[in-house]
C-alpha cells in the first residue's frame, strides 16, 4: 500500500535505531528501534519494531512493542505478537489474543 | 493404602491392621522404609480428588438481580445482574448480563457489562461488551468494538 507512494511516510528498517520526535504526514512503518515520539496518521509497529516513548495516530497496528504511551483516534489493534505497556487511549480496539497489555486503558469516547 | 498393607503385611507381621501400620513402620528395616515413603504419598495425592466437575452451567436469567458471593466449581452463565463477589470456574457474561463487583475465575467470556475487579486466566470480551476495573489475566483476547477501561495486568 504504502509502496506505491511513499510521499510523507516514513520506514525505519531492522536493526536501525532513532532517536527524536517524528512528525509524520502518512503511514510510520517501524521495524527498527525508535527512542522517542512518532505521530503519524498511519502507524504500523513490525514484529521486530519497538517504540521507547510515545506514539500517536488515527490508525494503530502493533505487533512488535510499545513502551509508554498510545494514542488512537481511530483503531488500535495489537496483534498476537505485540506487546504494549503504559497509558493506552483509543477509540476502537482490538488484541488478539497472546498480545500483552500491561497498563491503564482510556476510552476517547465512551458513550458511543 | 491396600497395595502398602499387602506388603507391610508380608513380610513383618500379619495379624497388624492398618492402624497399626505406624508401629510397623518403625520396626522395618530400611529397604522396606524407602518403599513405605511413595506408597504412602500416592494416596495422600490421590484422594483429594473429586468429581466435582458439572457439565450443567448456573444460569442467572434476565431480570435476575443477585446480591452477594456467589461460588462455584463449574460453569455460571450470566444474564440477569449481579453485584458482589463471583467465583466459578468458567464464567460468561451475556449481552444482557451485567456484573458490579469482584470476579474470580480461569476462564471469562464477557458479552455484557463489567465493573470491578477481575482475576482471570482467559480472558475474552466480545464487541459489544463493556468493561472497567483493575484486570489481571495471563491471556487475553478482544474483539473489535468492546469498550475496555481502566488497568490491566498480566500475570
Amino acid at each position: 500500500m504504502a509502496e506505491a507512494n511513499q510521499q510523507g511516510c516514513l520506514f525505519v528498517g531492522e536493526g536501525v535505531v532513532l532517536k527524536g520526535n517524528f512528525e509524520v504526514p502518512d503511514i510510520a512503518s517501524i521495524s527498527g528501534v525508535v527512542e522517542g515520539e512518532i505521530t503519524a496518521k498511519q502507524v504500523i509497529i513490525e514484529a521486530t519494531g519497538v517504540v521507547r516513548g510515545k506514539l500517536s495516530g488515527e490508525s494503530v497496528d502493533i505487533r512488535g512493542e510499545v513502551n509508554e504511551y498510545i494514542s488512537s483516534t481511530r483503531s488500535l489493534i495489537i496483534r498476537s505478537t505485540g506487546k504494549v505497556s503504559g497509558s493506552i487511549n483509543y477509540s476502537e480496539i482490538e488484541i488478539e489474543k497472546g498480545g500483552h497489555l500491561h497498563g491503564e486503558l482510556h476510552n476517547l469516547n465512551p458513550h458511543s | 493404602m491396600s497395595i502398602f498393607s499387602k506388603n507391610s503385611n508380608s513380610q513383618n507381621n500379619p495379624e497388624q491392621d492398618m492402624q497399626e501400620q505406624p508401629d510397623n513402620f518403625s520396626q522395618s528395616n530400611v529397604p522396606e522404609e524407602v518403599d513405605f515413603e511413595p506408597a504412602e504419598q500416592n494416596f495422600r495425592s490421590e484422594a483429594p480428588v473429586r468429581s466435582s466437575i458439572n457439565s450443567k452451567p448456573s444460569i442467572l436469567s434476565e431480570g435476575f438481580v443477585f446480591e452477594g458471593t456467589i461460588v462455584s466449581d463449574g460453569v455460571l452463565n450470566i444474564s440477569g445482574t449481579v453485584r458482589g463477589t463471583v467465583t466459578a470456574k468458567s464464567v460468561l457474561i451475556d449481552s444482557t448480563g451485567q456484573v458490579d463487583g469482584e470476579l474470580n475465575t480461569e476462564n471469562l467470556v464477557i458479552k455484557g457489562n463489567l465493573k470491578g475487579d477481575v482475576n482471570c486466566d482467559d480472558l475474552n470480551v466480545g464487541p459489544l461488551a463493556h468493561v472497567s476495573g483493575n484486570i489481571n489475566y495471563k491471556y487475553i483476547h478482544i474483539q473489535r468494538g468492546g469498550k475496555i477501561s481502566g488497568k490491566f495486568n498480566k500475570n
